[in-house]
């Protein structure tokens, strides 16, 4: 587990969404996600329907990912940039049922989210979700998010 | 939020993606931009900076360090919003993720724009994306 300081845990442990970056072959395909942090294990988890699952295909075929923490809406941390980049497994075994293990965190980042739930049947491909876990290799840090710096670096 | 993605109408017709056709209103309305290349180690690599729309419709961005990394290179930049609900959570939810090639242009980036994919919840509702993406989820369903 890469140890980092309080004020990047912070970022982890309440921002609610990252920007996920997974390669095409060479081409980076970024987009926001909602995603979980597990702080005993420093790792992160991200939930894609099947609607939405071409990144799960580009992490099949590469699994070297990036995770960008730049977007403090929503909570009440500071602006900072934190960039994670690791290695993701994808697991899409059980989509009706693997998910759900998030559910509790995901309740606190949308407390609405049970509102869809309740529509499971309507949206019944959106509620079939492959989780992407992600296990850092490097974080690089930007505090107050100033990028014209050398951002601080931690490693495993 | 998650991947999803549309094109503005022109006449009325979302598409996934489309090789032009950026609206620059809507683009100057994001706050900043992120660039994301790929690393020397082989691992997708992004950076927050700031930018702007100059009124020739160019993308400027302010460099951040290690800018030449960046330089004469196919990048990504990702422009995206959301707002906060005061009981918790997000929405007015919009992305805009422009590929290009970043030239210097003075003491900045000059983006020049080959493709776009974007989705804005208010020009396209979750459920009808939801719709227009069924058969990326039939794809996956046949694959596993």
């Amino acid at each position: 587990m890469i140890q980092v300081p309080s004020w990047v845990r912070d970022v982890f442990e309440n921002y609610l969404i990252c920007e996920i970056t997974t390669l095409d072959n060479d081409k980076p395909v970024t987009f926001p996600m909602l995603f979980f942090y597990d702080s005993s294990s420093g790792k992160f988890a991200v939930t894609s329907s099947i609607l939405f699952s071409k990144k799960v295909e580009h992490l099949k075929k590469n699994p070297r990912v990036s995770l960008l923490f730049s977007n403090p809406t929503g909570s009440t941390v500071p602006k900072h940039a934190v960039l994670v980049q690791g290695n993701a497994k994808c697991e899409d075994s059980d989509l009706d049922h693997g998910w759900e293990r998030f559910l509790p965190q995901w309740r606190e980042k949308e407390p609405y989210i049970d509102a869809f739930l309740s529509e499971r049947e309507k949206f019944s491909w959106f509620w079939k979700r492959i989780v992407i876990e992600v296990e850092p290799r490097r974080i690089t840090a930007w505090k107050n998010a100033d990028t014209q710096k050398q951002g601080e670096e931690f490693r495993s | 939020m998650e991947e999803r993605g549309h094109t503005e109408a022109r006449r009325g017709v979302p598409e996934l993606t489309n090789m032009v056709g950026i609206d620059f209103d809507r683009l100057a309305g994001f706050r900043y931009a992120i660039v994301t290349t790929v690393s020397s180690e082989g691992y997708p690599w992004s950076i927050p900076t700031e930018f702007e729309v100059t009124i020739k419709h160019e993308i400027l961005l302010r460099k951040p360090i290690w800018a030449n990394a960046f330089t004469g290179k196919r990048v990504g930049v990702l422009f995206n919003h959301i707002a906060a609900i005061p009981s918790g959570g997000y929405t007015e939810r919009r992305y805009m993720l422009v590929w290009g090639k970043l030239t210097e242009s003075g003491d900045k980036l000059k983006l020049t724009p080959e493709e776009v994919s974007e989705w804005d919840e208010k020009i396209l509702p979750f459920a009808q994306l939801c719709a227009k993406s069924a058969p990326q989820g039939q794809k996956y369903l046949e694959k596993l």
